[in-house]
């Protein structure tokens, strides 16, 4: 267990729905089997409708939040427009890559809406910046497996908002519950064309 | 086995470090303060491989204080207080030799008028919690705390929180750890709490 | 006097000495799942077989009638589980001759299989089992173990490869785990209740061709065992064989 991914704990998960996003995590951060903090949201927002979701050693999703903050102000600075769920997940990758024979211990998913078309966009990374664009779901972190499972059982295309946040607040749920190392509290943002909505759910805190 | 613990109260937080600095099976001091002043409203208490301990505690005091200096004798706050030192342990976990130092960060803000917490270690993973320690210590601390902990307390009441802890620790820590260094960071700056 | 030496291998000295070490366990996927309902039980696997990324079959029955309206499955390395489930077997034909053809319940059957894993304490069968069968009020009962024999009686349970896969969506499709009654803001959970046959063998499908879709070790088909008072029978369903 002391492999470096799996030190914090915490997971993510990613849905598409119709003309709508949703992106969750939970809130753990522990030290091995040590719970520290009830309140380490994962999720970090760039624009408007574009959220960036960071599992992993959490010394490496504070310095890549704190990285990706800074690339995207001087990116908004220079293009004087809000950056693309597509750019950000080009530049996710490229900013990993970069660290290819060191990597950062993270799994990165992004989830967010086109700023004109309003097209759902999700992707998820390996640690040193692979793209993993997908049509339907992306999960990360420690409860990974069990994420698989709820999200190929309970996932269905073309969903409307309000069943997208159902759906991936159940598979989020029933997940981190099997997993110790994720839990103790779970958040959700849905993302429509014309509105963010975050809810904090409430969840088992054993 | 160093216990270094920290609890945020409504107006202030309150520190804790154990006296004793030991190496092996010997103790080597019952007066070893593990904290260090970093500016009027900011001390950090810190554990980890001696030597590294006390130079990397140093190194961030001279450079808060150097800010300070440079910058019109404006205190960094704990926010940032915090922050920098989390970025020179994250830096330093990727160089050839790391810092093997975790910290508690007790700061008062004055713009705002919070306390706060901050709870870092050698990786630089960094929280703001109500209440924190670091190594074993945690595991006792921590679920005392989680029972009797309650939002806007008093120092008084901290005080006595810690206290039960202390006592706790006493009883269940393998080797006596000579007692506790108790200090309190609120809006009048640091001051040492006697008596422990 | 040497004038050549066809090799110096036979001079060279040895300091270390050369170690083989027999492994005696091999992982053959597959996974297995049992739900208890309230007169019947299930109990399902998947029918490949693999080591490593080679498919050795893509049907090998799992699931077994054991007898006395017991089905069983011990997952994981398949020597080890057919060993298990064959000393069952005989151990239960050998009661049946010691006490006049008695019929063996569930739940005797249970502790039973704890004394045969447990016997091997040190040098395990290396599976997760699962039996499942009818208790003496005609309820549906699943037993699961660990690999020395620890085990539980429970509603459901997942087994094997895929465990991890499918047992949050039994805790949420079965136990209704993190499902709320509509309009209480949370406060009052959705009640608990016994699942008909074709809701469980529904869910049993639905779990499968999950796992199929993101584990490699299972697949190709799915086999399932019934318990009911009338017996046991057997369905087949297949499963992607990619």
């Amino acid at each position: 267990m002391s492999d470096p991914s799996s030190i914090n704990g915490g997971s993510a998960l990613a849905m598409v729905g119709k003309e709508c996003i949703a992106i969750a995590c939970d809130l753990r951060l522990g030290n091995q089997s040590l719970g520290l903090s009830n309140n380490f949201e994962k999720l970090f927002q760039f624009g408007d409708k574009t959220f960036l979701g960071l599992t992993g050693l959490a010394t490496d999703v504070l310095t890549l939040s704190e990285t990706f903050r800074f690339k995207n102000n001087l990116y908004e600075l220079r293009e004087e427009r809000s950056i693309e769920p597509s750019t950000l997940a080009n530049l996710v990758s490229s900013t990993l890559y970069e660290k290819r024979f060191g990597p950062y211990f993270v799994g990165p998913i992004v989830a967010g809406l086109n700023s004109k078309t309003n097209e759902p966009f999700i992707c998820g990374f390996d640690s040193i910046g692979c793209i993993d664009f997908a049509k339907d779901f992306i999960v990360s972190g420690t409860a990974s497996d069990q994420l698989y499972g709820m999200c190929e059982s309970l996932y269905e295309p073309g969903l409307e908002p309000e069943d997208l946040f159902e759906t991936i607040s159940q598979a989020l749920l029933n997940a981190v519950d099997r997993d110790a190392l994720s839990g103790w509290g779970a958040v959700v943002y849905l993302v429509t064309k014309d509105k963010v909505t975050k809810r904090v759910l409430r969840t088992r805190q054993d | 086995m160093d216990i270094i613990l920290g609890i945020k109260v409504e107006d202030g937080t309150i520190i804790a470090t154990s006296k004793a600095a030991t190496r092996g099976i010997s103790v080597l001091k019952d007066s070893d303060d593990k904290t260090r002043a970093l500016n009027a409203r900011n001390l950090i208490a810190y554990t980890g491989e001696s030597g590294d301990t006390v130079q990397f505690a140093e190194f961030i005091q001279a450079n808060i204080q150097l800010y300070s200096m440079r910058e019109n004798d404006i205190e960094l706050s704990p926010k940032a207080t915090a922050s920098f030192v989390r970025n020179q342990l994250a830096t330093s976990l990727r160089s050839r030799k790391p810092y093997q130092v975790n910290v508690l960060i007790a700061g008062y803000d004055t713009k705002t008028d919070t306390a706060s917490l901050n709870w870092i270690d050698y990786l630089g993973t960094q929280v703001e919690l109500p209440y924190g320690a670091h190594g074993y210590a945690a595991f006792y601390a921590n679920s005392l705390l989680d029972k009797h902990y309650r939002k806007n307390m008093k120092i008084e009441e901290g005080l006595g929180l810690l206290k039960l802890c202390l006592k706790e620790l006493e009883t269940r820590m393998p080797i006596d750890f000579k007692g506790v260094y108790v200090k309190v960071v609120d809006k009048d700056g640091i001051r040492s709490i006697e008596g422990y | 006097m040497r004038t050549t030496v066809a090799s110096e291998y036979s001079a060279e000295v040895h300091h270390v000495p050369i170690e083989h070490r027999f492994n005696p366990y091999s992982d053959n996927g597959g996974t297995v799942l049992g739900i208890a309902g309230e007169d019947f039980a299930v109990l399902a696997g998947d029918t490949r077989q693999v080591e490593g990324y080679s498919i050795h079959t893509r049907y090998q029955p799992k699931v077994f009638d054991v007898g006395d309206d017991i089905i069983m499955t011990a997952n994981g390395f398949a020597a080890d589980g057919v060993a298990l489930i064959d000393r069952f077997r005989n151990q239960l034909k050998w009661y049946k001759f010691d006490h006049g053809g008695k019929k063996l319940n569930i739940k005797s059957a249970a502790r039973y299989i704890q004394h045969l894993l447990y016997g091997k304490r040190f040098f395990p069968y290396y599976v997760h089992t699962i039996i499942a069968g009818l208790d003496e009020d005609g309820k549906g009962a699943v037993y699961s173990y660990d690999p020395v024999g620890s085990y539980e009686r429970e509603q459901c349970r997942a087994g094997g490869a895929a465990a991890s896969l499918i047992m949050p969506f039994l805790d949420n499709q079965v136990n209704f785990k993190n499902q709320y009654e509509p309009g209480t803001d949370g406060k009052k959970k959705k009640d608990l209740r016994y699942l008909k046959l074709e809701e469980v063998l529904e869910l049993v499908r639905d779990a499968f061709s999950s796992a199929t879709e993101r584990h490699i070790y299972v697949g190709d088909g799915l086999e399932l065992l019934i318990v009911t008072k009338e017996g046991v029978r057997t369905e087949y369903y297949p499963l992607k064989r990619d």
